[in-house]
């Protein structure tokens, strides 16, 4: 299990005329990723989705709150301690097109982590080329036919394949995914998300799941969870269907009522929100951060800031209230 | 809908252009030889209407769209066929500073990834008036005026985004600078490729929507060129879907997405994730879209995705049957009786 407890980070820009400006990415953020589980971080770019994706692999720092892997709390740890823990931790980056060294073949990419584990370990070479070869099979490639080739030779579905297997030479207990399907052909980026549903069941591996596609968020297996951020804050939390189906934060159903209609499929929800855009982000930090853009705002909502409240299915706001957004099956 | 039902309607410079491409096929120079882009496309743009072009990578979609501006560059060249457009004939004889003349005037482009297409050394109003100049507009003070309008009509503060520069504008911000530039010298056909990639999902619906109403009140022919069913479905009218440098199917865009006849529209419909019903109903399509040099030579560019494939895609052309007001290429579209199923 992997979880934290009020993340936060904060960002220091130097200006050169109007002086340091701090940026909050994360403002305390808690999650919790059961062992095969899955939760998904969605929001939209600059919300904090993908530092957080990066500090819970390890690959960035923090500067308050605690992450625990697998029972360890990492802030008492000294950074070069946390490593060994973090490994345990596997990034899965958005381009499949720059994320493979172009030089290696598949081979190469995927032996060189395994032949220094069989070193560690005291097995034989031989045992990481098998073991190079059941990833590929796992991850539902032929071997015989990508292991000769270059990441230019495959396609774009098949490269993230790649890059799944790969994460998955370490034995990993999470993957954190990081928009993964955004750049494969629309007719295959099912087959991606299978294949990370699948991970889940037969590995018993976890994944975050980080997308700005919250349709996307379904299709990686049932007893999920979806996160939802706004400008480093989770603004909702709860079952992924739930929070889907009935969103109660307004920022939540502005994001869900932005998602194109399929009309002649679908016709669109009898309540959709159209926030105000940020045209000229405004730095309002007092009350609730979404409220200069919300189209139910009071004065209520720029008093405080609220808290995430409720039990499994849980909002940070003074008027929640469910309505009726996403897009129906036309009759 | 706003398909205008006259076809006598005067084809005048500040009408509606239609636009028809016939037999159209675009080759791009490889070590292999020259291989086709784009195989024989014939479409029809009525004048007047939103019509989505969409197709995933390697499909020919944006080889067809820089084609009706004759902007194929090399190593690639428009190989046989026309593209003829209202008050402007075939463009593809078109050249030089006929050509020149007439993107901007009658042609507007709104480019994939707007963000890149502005000079980050000036300000977006001096662009402008590099605009005016190649075209050699009379008035630069009206340019500007009409400039501002339209960026205030989009919602941006117009004044201040033709002194900025474009690291000071958003995503968002560059979109409409870019539809700005594209409309600004009162151009009737619209060509934009991905207008929305690259943009929150919160701005693409702002943009969208923007798309829709100008297209509206300025009496516009709209191209949208994008791999994204979605953003196809909000806006457009009709929709053109294309594989393997093929249109494969285009009609109006309600019943091309509530009954698809071509067995690609279909998985790709199939494969879209959706916000509400059976999770498990959604399915990729097996295999990988074909690209310039696997695209096969004789029969269906589909056939090796296809679950309805038959002894005559091997060989075959699909001829191009008509549904109603649709057009389907697919050897099985009508001899058997479709599916339905988002009913």
């Amino acid at each position: 299990m992997i979880s934290g407890t009020g993340v936060t980070k904060t960002y220091r820009q130097r200006g050169a005329m109007l002086g340091a400006r701090d940026v909050q990415a994360l403002r305390g953020i808690d999650f919790t990723v059961p062992r095969g589980g899955a939760v998904s971080f969605i929001g939209e770019s600059g919300c904090g989705k993908t530092t957080l994706g990066r500090i819970v692999a390890g690959l960035e720092t923090y500067d308050s709150g605690d992450i625990v892997i697998d029972g360890t709390s990492m802030a008492p740890l000294h950074p070069r301690r946390r490593r060994r823990h973090f490994r345990r931790v596997q990034l899965v980056h958005q381009d499949p097109y720059s994320a493979l060294n172009p030089t290696r073949t598949v081979h190469q990419t995927l032996l060189a982590p395994l032949a220094l584990r069989a070193r560690h370990t005291g097995r034989s070479r031989a045992w990481a080329a098998g073991r190079a070869e059941e990833l590929l099979a796992l991850v539902g490639i032929d071997p015989g036919y990508v292991l000769g080739r270059y990441p230019h030779q495959l396609s774009g579905g098949m490269r993230q394949r790649v890059v799944i297997a790969r994460a998955l030479t370490v034995d990993p207990e999470m993957l954190v995914a990081d928009e993964s399907v955004s750049m494969i052909d629309v007719s295959m980026r099912l087959s991606v998300l299978s294949l990370l549903k699948d991970l889940r069941e037969r590995l018993g591996v976890s994944v975050l799941f980080i997308t700005h596609d919250i349709a996307t968020a379904r299709y990686i297996g049932g007893g999920s969870e979806l996160y939802v951020l706004y400008r480093g804050q989770v603004v909702e939390r709860g079952p992924t269907e739930d929070v889907i189906a009935g969103p109660v934060h307004p920022y939540t159903q502005s994001l869900l009522s932005a998602i194109p209609v399929l009309h002649g499929m679908e016709v669109p929800g009898p309540e959709r929100v159209v926030p105000t855009e940020a045209l000229d982000a405004a730095v309002e930090d007092t009350g609730c951060l979404f409220a200069a853009r919300c189209p139910f705002r009071t004065e209520l909502c720029t008093a405080e800031r609220p808290e995430l409240t409720g039990d499994a299915h849980r909002h940070a706001c003074v008027h929640p209230h469910r309505r009726a957004v996403i897009p129906r099956e036309a009759a | 809908m706003t398909i205008d039902p006259d076809p006598a309607a005067a084809p005048g410079p500040h009408a509606a252009p239609g636009v028809r491409v016939r037999d159209l096929t675009v080759v791009y120079r490889t070590p292999l030889g020259e291989l086709p882009a784009l195989h024989g496309v014939s479409l029809a743009i009525e004048p007047g209407t939103i019509t989505g072009l969409v197709g995933e990578s390697g499909s020919g979609k944006s080889t067809l769209a820089l084609s009706l501006l004759n902007a194929v560059q090399p190593p690639g060249r428009i190989a046989a066929g026309q593209v003829e457009i209202d008050g402007l004939g075939d463009v593809t004889r078109l050249g030089g500073e006929e050509l020149r003349r007439a993107r901007g005037r009658h042609l507007g482009y709104v480019f994939q990834a707007a963000q890149n297409s502005l000079n980050p050394l000036k300000t977006v109003g001096k662009q402008l008036l590099d605009l005016g100049r190649s075209h050699g507009v009379a008035d630069p003070a009206a340019l500007v005026h009409d400039a501002r309008l339209l960026l205030d009509r989009m919602g941006l503060p117009g004044a201040r985004v033709l002194d900025s520069c474009q690291h000071e504008l958003s995503g968002g911000m560059r979109q409409r600078v870019g539809i700005m530039f594209a409309l600004v010298l009162n151009a009737h056909l619209v060509i934009l490729d991905e207008p929305t990639t690259a943009l929150d999902m919160i701005t693409q619906a702002a943009i969208l929507r923007i798309i829709r109403e100008i297209h509206k009140e300025r009496g516009l022919t709209t191209l949208i060129v994008t791999h994204d069913i979605g953003v196809a479905a909000e806006v457009t009218d009709r929709l053109a879907v294309m594989y393997g440098g093929r249109v494969v199917e285009h009609g109006p865009t309600t019943e091309v997405l509530g009954d698809p006849g071509h067995p690609y529209t279909q998985g790709l419909i199939r494969a879209i994730p959706r916000l509400s019903g059976d999770i498990d109903a959604a399915r990729a399509l097996p295999g990988r879209p074909p690209t310039l040099g696997t695209v096969p030579v004789d029969g269906c560019v589909f056939r090796e995705r296809c679950p309805r494939r038959m002894d005559v895609c091997e060989t075959g052309e699909p001829p191009v049957a008509w549904l109603g007001d649709r057009t389907v290429a697919c050897h099985a579209a009508g001899a058997a009786p479709r599916e339905k199923e988002h009913a």
